[in-house]
This record gives structure tokens, C-alpha cells and sequence, in this order.
């Protein structure tokens, strides 16, 4: 396992270099100069000049020591991203972004994950019944509704008509007052399609011979369905939920927008606008890491739950 | 396997009424128990700038105006607009030959205080910082959006350019070089010496851009000092949370500045000269929240957690009757009234001249206007509230001609916009091929627009293709003339219409003003004459003559003006529109009565409504 672990990580290296020169092609042969952009509209070609020399564009792109490539993978390896182009340290932005992000997304994912495996067994337990149907309906109608449907009624109905919750965030209360509504948005407008693939898998193991075997020997359904079915059913759960772990960081980008949590998700689809190159690629590179880091994981959370996973 | 459903379906509910329990306990009710008077507006946009000498943007100089004051400013009550002294003690006294500008400099004026002064108190104004804030804008390393706006206008500040560029930083550089046309002739007279004549000086002092900058500032913050405007205005910048809240507190050391004690004959009637005399600024703090989304700002507003809100698009016809411009029951019901902001503006859709189908082609140009209906743009678009743009220069600018509209250069004419185009053909050599509009934005309302634009000219004949585009890519493709048709608009900043005529000389050809590279040398030799020229009626007949050459040449469609609409409390006292004042913010005052009646109000019709 040690030795699997250890190679992984070091197929690792390739992996980030190559992120590096895919988002450094990217971001700066495919996205073009910004200096006229950060310059303004009716700036003389002298600033423009001046702008291109602060940040580095006037320098080659490969093929010298200080050449952009060569900086782009010393402010990667080194975490100093440097500054957006508002001139804010790119470090202190994400630093700033991530607690908020991860405040709404972490209870939506762990919400949803508990809510929609629970109910997958409940289901799975009375398939073929009035309920089973029912719920799978609304499961159907929860994911044909846009997601911004969601996020207007509940803002709408929930915090504008019966003032239960902050309509939107303000920084001068706690940040989980204003984190409660789009969570529990975030939850239900991600039940149906959650539901659904948790209990397909449910029902893939429900109709397995060994659960058959387990109730002929008496089980009680408890049992069977948490003991049993739970258990064989991890692979895929792991899969989905290990892998969607790094997605957290990022956030959701409407929810922050409409609820106005200053998170990364937010960050992000700002950076894309402005074209702030820096943003994207401190941003990408991190997520790069995030998701190679959790592929290990989910590969070693295998052979957790299922003792016939081995490593060679 | 009944009792966990049993024990789930308990347990769902229970954490739900606790999250609701969490959610009501730390609800919090302040308003005024402080005895604190607190202005809150929310923007639609992030503040990306608050560098007194890098700004460029409406936001950016709503927000710097409450904190950094310049040596004039507008009367805040009289029309037609009046410049007045800010910091400036007087009117400037100007030389004969109008290039030396003298201005003598208000005492006892001092900035916040702030740690990069000694013992963290703001020390004095002179007329060395404003010496400084010039010299700013012109360092090279400083690199600012603003430096268009000074070249080759003032004595030796060129020069001065040149010299910053043997420095490697911003704060580097050695501002005691002297530059001739930048004096501080005593601590408190400042003079400038102009290259050549600049009318518009006087209306570029109003600006934000030309603030005085503490030389302190840059010294101790250096490549930090843009995010720490230290100024001499009636607020100081205490939050300042990139892209969601800012807040500024009053100067406890602000200067004398008294509320207007005159204006127009209408003002007392309309309650604005009922502080007449008072000290200012009324307010305590201000609260910026930046809400991009329509929905809750709105909310928001209706809650009375906003003075003030620019009426959404989509609530509009909820909030107000258009014809009688008055708020609707709805908005009576919570005592909301209505305020209209005319911004001087021009929007358009901008023709390439360097494009080889447009260029060249005037009647095609000319048909593609005619196709255009601009009631129906204003109509669908903006709910009837802006002006349709019969001359470029807006009603509000010196020099407006109300004559254009009867000569119908805007009028919607399809059958003789076909006739046109078959001219056009001709002139082609076959038929047009597709045209491509360039449109910053793809969200659903800049969607809506092009389409609209698409489909009314593609009703003369004329095959539109739109190429929806990010703001920066756009911007770009613009200055190097990549568009062949773009959607575009400005909006002018001072009465002064030269700003007007600036976006079509040769010399302008952008990433200047001129994007459209609309280049006539009879124009150009008109514009030479009258940059240097003094407001005067020979000056205003050049403007006139400029005007109809633009407008017969068809360098774009000019399509609507900008009416704002905004929507206030009724708390929120002594709120007069004025298009090119910024720091209006000292003037507001809160009725704190009237804002705590508010939620009783609000309890009451929730009971009628039940």
C-alpha cells in the first residue's frame, strides 16, 4: 500500500507540470495581452508599455531564464501566486475564499449525502410502493427544475415573505446566519438527481443474491439494508462523493451571487470576466492539485471498504 | 427497518426547525439604537479602484468622491450647473492669455488622520499635494488610465514623464523634479501653466482624478497606497471587503462645509433648503453593499435595508406608472418615492470606417439607421424611461440643439431603409454579405438587446450576425478595429460638450475616443479651432456645424439617452439628482422617525395582506 501510495504521488509530477503548460498556453498564447485591457480605454501606448514591463509581458515566453513560463512555475511551486490585477495579493484573496465556500458547500455535501443515501435504502426497502413511486416522481420534477428556480423562490418565499432566514449575507453578522437558506436550497435542489443514482445502486444490491440469503436467514430489514447493502454499495458512493471533494473548495457560484457569500465560486467567475489571468491560474493549479490528491484518495478508500480491492 | 423511516422522518424536521430556531434567535434589530445615522446603498457592480489618480469608472468615483474632495466641485442645488470651490478657496484667476491658472488654497483643511502621518494625525492641505497628485498621474511606473486626460497640456509635465521612466517603481521616483507648469507657490497658492489653451481645465478640477494626494501615503504604503485613499472629504474608508461591503465613517476633523443656503425656486417648496446652513455631512456612516443580482437588492430595498435602489428592469412596472412618472399604490403603500435622474449619455451602435463594406459605404450606413426603431428599443428595453437620442449632444450639455429632431436623422423609416440598401449593392458591387455586431455581454438582457437589433435590421434586407464577447475581449477587439458594427455607449461627465465631439477626430482614433476611426479632415480642422476656444457663441456655431457632419456622414446609429429611475425612502431627505456631482453623500440626511415607523408599517400591511 505504502509503495502504491508513494508512486502515485509521484506520477503526480507529470501530472501538475503538465497542468502547468496547459493553463500557461492557455492563459497566456490563447488569452492574448491584457495590458491594454488593465490599461483602460483611452490609454496612450506609453502605459501601455509600462503595464506590459510591470507585469512580465514584455518578456519571452520560453526559452530564457526569465522567461513568463519559467515565473508562471515558480509562483505555482512556490504559492506566491503574486497580485490580481486590482493589485490584491492572489494568496490573501483565495485565503479569504475558501472558509466562506466551504461553509455553504461542506453542510450542502454532507446534507444531501446523508439525506439522499437514507433515503435511497428507504426506498430501495419499499420498492414497487406508492411511495417508492412518488418519491421517484418528485425526484423527476426536482431535477427538471432550474436550479435558479430554487434559489428565487426560497430566497423569495423563505427570507423576503416569512423572514426566516437573511436575505442576503451581511458581514456584519455571523456568516452562518446567512449560509442556513442556500444550504438547505443547495440540499433540495440536489436531492432528486442524488436520490435517483443512490437508489439505482440500492436496488442493484437489493436484488442481489446474498440480500435474499440474508433475510431467508432471518435478518431484520435494519440489518440487512445498513449491515449489508450500505456496505457493498460503497464503491460507487466513494467514487461520488471522494471525487466531488475537491469540487467543495470552489464552491457554488449562484448560490454565493444571489446570497452574496464571498466565497471562491464567486472569485472565479469574477476572474473570468476581468480575464484575470493570475486568478485563473493560481485557481486552476490548486484545483489541479485538489483533484489529483483526491483521486489517490478515492483509490485508497477502495481497499478501505472493500477488503477484495489490493494494491500491486 | 419502520422504525429508522419513523425515526428519519422525526429527525428531518427537527433539524430544520433548529436551523430556523439559529437563524431567528440572531436576528438582530440595531436601526437607531445607537442614535447613529446610517446611509445604506447597494451597487450593482464591484468597486475595482479606489486610487484617487487611477480612477476611471462611475463606481469607482461615487465611492472615492465621500472620501477625497478636489479644488471644485458643482452646486449641489442650482441649474444650470454651477462650479464652485471645494478646496480651492476661490475661482481661479486666469491670465490673460488663459494659460496660467493661479488658485489660491482653502486653510485649515486637513486630511484623515491616518498612521503614515506623524502621530497618526492628518496634517494640513498644501498646494504641494496637489503638485503631487499631477506629478502622480504623469509617472510612468504609475501607470495611469488618466494620464490621456494631461498630456501635452501642462508646461514641462511631459518632461516629467520622460524622467520617471530611469525608475524601476511607482515610489521610486524623485517628485522633487520641477516641473514649470505645477508650482506651489506658497503653501497655499497653486498655480498651473498650460502648453496651450484648456477650457475644460476648470470642469477636470471637479474631478475626483485631480484630488490631492499626501505624498505620506505613497511613502508609507507604496505598492499598497492604491487600496488607501487618505483624503480630505467628509467620510474616510473604514471596510473596504473587495466585491461585497465597503463602509465609510464620518471625519470627525472634517472641515466647515455648510449646506447650500440657495437654488432653484422650486427648492423650498420641495423641502431641499431645509438644512440651509447646516454643517455637513449629516450621515454617520455609509454602507456600500455590492448585490449583482436584482432580486435581493430589491428585496432588500423593500425591506427598508436600502435608502435608495435603481429600479430593476423587471420590477419597473411594479414600482412605477410611466406616464405620470409617479410611484404606483404598491410603492405609496410603503411611502417609496420616485426620483428622475437624466444622465447626459449616448448610446449607439458604432460603424468600423476602416471596415471595407461599411467604410466606404454611406448608404448603407444610412439604411441600417433608418432600420432601426429606437421607440421600440426603448420600449421593450427600457420600459419607456429613456430619451430617444435626436442629436449627439444631450439636452442637459451646453450647445443642445433642439432643432435636430425635426430633421429626422434618428427617424425609423424600413421602406426607405430598403431603398437605401439597394444603393448600397450597387456601391458593393453585389449583395451585402453578413455584418457582425460585436456586444459586450451574453447575459440575458444583453441577449435580448442584440436580438432585437438583429431582428430589426434584418427586416430591411441586411443579414446580422452578433458575436457576443467578454468585456475585455470586446474592449480589445474594439481599440485595434476588429468590429465591424459594435453596441456601444459613454457618458459625458461635465456640461462642457466637447467631450462629445472628442469621440471623432483623426488624432483620437482609438484606444482613444474615436473607435468608430471616423476620420474627416474638414471635421478635424473644426475640432483644432474649438478645443482651444472659450465657451462663447462662435464656439457653440463650430459645435453645430461638427454635429451635422457627424450626423450626415453616418458614422453609427445613435439610438437612446439614459433616464434613471430610482426609487427612495421617505427618510431618506434632501436627495437631488445631479448628473455630474459625485459626492452628493454629505448632503443626505436620514429621519430617523420615519425610518424606525417603517417596520411597524411593513407589520401592519402584512396584517391587511393576511
Amino acid at each position: 500500500m505504502t509503495a502504491y501510495i508513494i508512486r502515485r504521488l509521484l506520477y503526480l509530477i507529470p501530472i501538475v507540470m503538465g497542468v502547468l503548460l496547459v493553463t500557461f498556453c492557455l492563459f497566456t498564447l490563447v488569452g492574448g495581452d491584457i495590458s491594454q485591457q488593465i490599461a483602460g480605454k483611452n490609454a496612450d501606448a506609453e502605459t501601455i508599455a509600462e503595464i506590459r514591463h510591470e507585469y512580465g509581458f514584455d518578456k519571452p515566453l520560453f526559452l530564457a531564464w526569465d522567461s513568463q513560463f519559467l515565473a508562471h512555475f515558480k509562483k505555482a511551486f512556490t504559492f506566491n501566486f503574486g497580485r490580481a490585477l486590482d493589485r490584491e495579493k492572489i494568496g490573501e484573496k483565495i485565503f479569504r475564499g475558501v472558509g466562506p465556500s466551504l461553509a455553504l458547500t461542506v453542510p450542502m455535501f454532507f446534507g444531501t449525502l446523508v439525506i439522499s443515501i437514507s433515503f435511497a435504502l428507504i426506498v430501495a426497502f419499499l420498492r414497487g410502493t406508492v411511495w417508492d413511486h412518488i418519491i421517484v416522481f418528485l425526484c423527476v420534477a426536482g431535477m427538471s427544475i432550474p436550479y435558479l428556480s430554487f434559489i428565487i423562490f426560497g430566497q423569495y418565499y423563505f427570507a423576503y415573505k416569512l423572514d426566516w432566514f437573511p436575505i442576503f449575507y451581511d458581514p456584519s453578522r455571523p456568516i452562518y446566519l446567512s449560509i442556513i437558506l442556500p444550504a438547505l436550497i443547495g440540499i433540495v435542489a440536489g436531492l432528486g438527481s442524488n436520490l435517483r443514482f443512490y437508489r439505482t445502486i440500492m436496488l442493484d444490491e437489493v436484488r442481489s443474491d446474498y440480500v435474499r440469503t440474508a433475510f431467508a436467514k432471518g435478518l431484520t430489514a435494519r440489518k440487512v439494508l445498513f449491515k449489508h447493502v450500505l456496505k457493498n454499495a460503497m464503491i460507487p458512493i466513494v467514487t461520488n462523493t471522494v471525487l466531488s471533494i475537491p469540487y467543495l473548495i470552489l464552491g457554488s457560484l449562484l448560490l454565493e451571487r444571489f446570497f452574496g457569500i464571498p466565497g471562491l465560486g464567486y472569485l472565479m467567475i469574477e476572474a473570468i470576466n476581468a480575464r484575470d489571468f493570475f486568478v485563473l491560474n493560481a485557481m486552476t493549479f490548486i484545483m489541479a492539485l485538489l483533484i489529483a490528491f483526491f483521486t489517490l484518495v478515492t483509490d485508497v478508500c477502495y481497499a478501505w471498504v472493500d477488503p477484495r480491492v489490493k494494491f500491486d | 427497518m419502520k422504525g429508522f423511516i419513523k425515526q428519519f422522518v422525526f429527525v428531518m424536521p427537527a433539524i430544520c426547525i433548529l436551523l430556523l430556531l439559529i437563524s431567528g434567535c440572531s436576528k438582530k434589530d440595531d436601526d437607531g439604537k445607537s442614535g447613529e445615522m446610517v446611509l445604506r446603498y447597494s451597487l450593482i457592480s464591484k468597486v475595482t479602484n479606489i486610487d484617487p489618480g487611477n480612477i476611471q469608472d462611475v463606481y469607482g468615483s461615487q465611492l472615492v468622491s465621500q472620501i477625497c474632495e478636489s479644488l471644485y466641485t458643482y452646486h449641489y442645488l442650482k441649474r444650470p450647473f454651477e462650479i464652485i470651490p471645494c478646496l480651492a478657496a476661490d475661482m481661479p484667476v486666469i491670465s490673460e492669455d488663459k494659460l496660467t491658472y493661479t488658485i489660491s488654497i482653502k486653510k485649515g483643511v486637513f486630511f484623515h488622520n491616518n498612521p503614515c502621518f506623524p502621530d497618526g494625525k492628518g496634517r494640513e492641505l498644501k498646494a504641494q499635494d496637489f503638485v503631487f497628485a499631477f506629478k502622480r498621474i504623469a509617472n510612468v511606473k504609475y501607470a495611469s488610465v488618466n494620464w490621456g486626460g494631461l498630456k501635452d497640456y501642462i508646461v514641462g509635465l511631459n518632461e516629467f514623464r520622460e524622467y520617471t521612466k530611469q525608475f524601476k517603481k511607482e515610489y521610486d521616483v524623485d517628485y522633487s523634479y520641477d516641473v514649470e507648469g505645477l508650482q506651489a507657490l506658497d503653501d497655499y497658492t497653486f498655480q498651473i501653466k498650460l502648453a496651450k489653451p484648456w477650457p475644460q481645465l476648470i470642469n477636470d478640477l471637479t474631478g475626483v482624478v485631480t484630488a490631492p494626494v499626501a505624498k505620506e501615503v505613497v511613502d508609507y504604503y507604496k505598492i499598497d497606497a492604491p487600496v488607501h485613499p487618505i483624503g480630505t472629504g467628509p467620510f474616510k474608508l473604514k471596510t473596504w471587503q473587495r466585491g461585497i461591503y465597503i463602509e465609510l465613517e464620518r471625519n470627525e476633523h472634517y472641515r466647515d462645509d455648510f449646506y447650500p443656503t440657495e437654488g432653484e425656486l422650486s427648492d423650498i417648496e420641495n423641502g431641499y433648503l431645509e438644512d440651509a446652513g447646516k454643517q455637513m455631512p449629516f450621515v454617520d456612516r455609509v454602507i456600500y453593499r455590492v448585490i449583482e443580482e436584482y432580486q435581493p437588492a430589491w428585496l432588500l430595498f423593500l425591506r427598508g435595508e436600502f435608502d435608495r435602489l435603481y429600479i430593476p428592469k423587471d420590477n419597473f412596472d411594479s414600482a412605477v406608472d410611466i406616464v405620470s412618472k409617479a410611484p404606483k399604490e404598491f410603492m405609496k403603500d410603503r411611502n417609496i418615492e420616485v426620483t428622475i435622474k437624466d444622465q447626459p449619455s449616448l448610446y449607439y451602435l458604432g460603424f468600423n470606417m476602416k471596415d471595407p463594406v461599411l467604410g466606404n459605404n454611406k448608404p448603407l450606413r444610412k439604411a441600417i439607421s433608418f432600420a432601426v426603431n429606437r421607440e421600440q428599443i426603448n420600449e421593450l428595453m427600457y420600459n419607456n424611461r429613456w430619451r430617444i437620442a435626436h442629436s449627439l449632444v444631450h439636452p442637459l450639455l451646453d450647445g443642445y440643439n433642439p432643432e435636430l429632431a425635426e430633421l429626422n436623422y434618428m427617424a425609423y423609416d424600413l421602406s426607405k431603409a430598403k431603398e437605401l440598401l439597394r444603393e448600397a449593392e450597387k456601391i458593393h458591387g453585389g449583395s451585402i454579405p453578413p455584418l457582425k455586431i460585436g456586444w459586450p455581454g451574453s447575459d440575458p438582457f444583453s441577449r435580448q438587446f442584440a436580438q432585437l437589433i438583429q431582428r430589426q435590421i434584418e427586416k430591411a434586407g441586411i443579414k446580422i450576425e452578433i458575436n457576443y464577447l467578454d468585456w475585455p475581449t470586446y474592449v480589445d477587439m474594439m481599440n485595434k478595429g476588429q468590429h465591424q458594427i459594435f453596441g456601444s455607449g459613454v457618458r459625458f461627465s461635465s456640461p462642457d460638450p466637447l467631450s462629445v465631439f472628442s469621440m471623432f477626430p483623426t488624432k483620437y482614433f482609438a484606444p482613444m475616443g474615436n473607435s468608430f476611426f471616423y476620420s474627416n479632415p474638414e471635421y478635424d480642422a473644426l475640432y483644432e479651432r474649438a478645443e482651444v476656444m472659450f465657451p462663447s457663441p462662435e464656439r457653440a456655431e463650430l459645435f453645430h456645424k461638427m454635429e451635422k457632419m457627424v450626423l450626415e456622414d453616418y458614422p453609427a446609429v445613435f439610438t437612446t439617452q439614459r433616464v434613471q429611475y430610482n426609487l427612495h425612502h421617505e427618510w431618506y431627505d434632501n436627495y437631488k439628482p445631479h448628473p455630474f456631482l459625485y459626492s452628493h453623500v454629505k448632503y443626505i440626511r436620514i429621519d430617523s422617525e420615519k425610518q424606525r415607523a417603517y417596520k411597524e408599517l411593513l407589520k401592519e400591511l402584512k396584517k391587511k395582506d393576511q
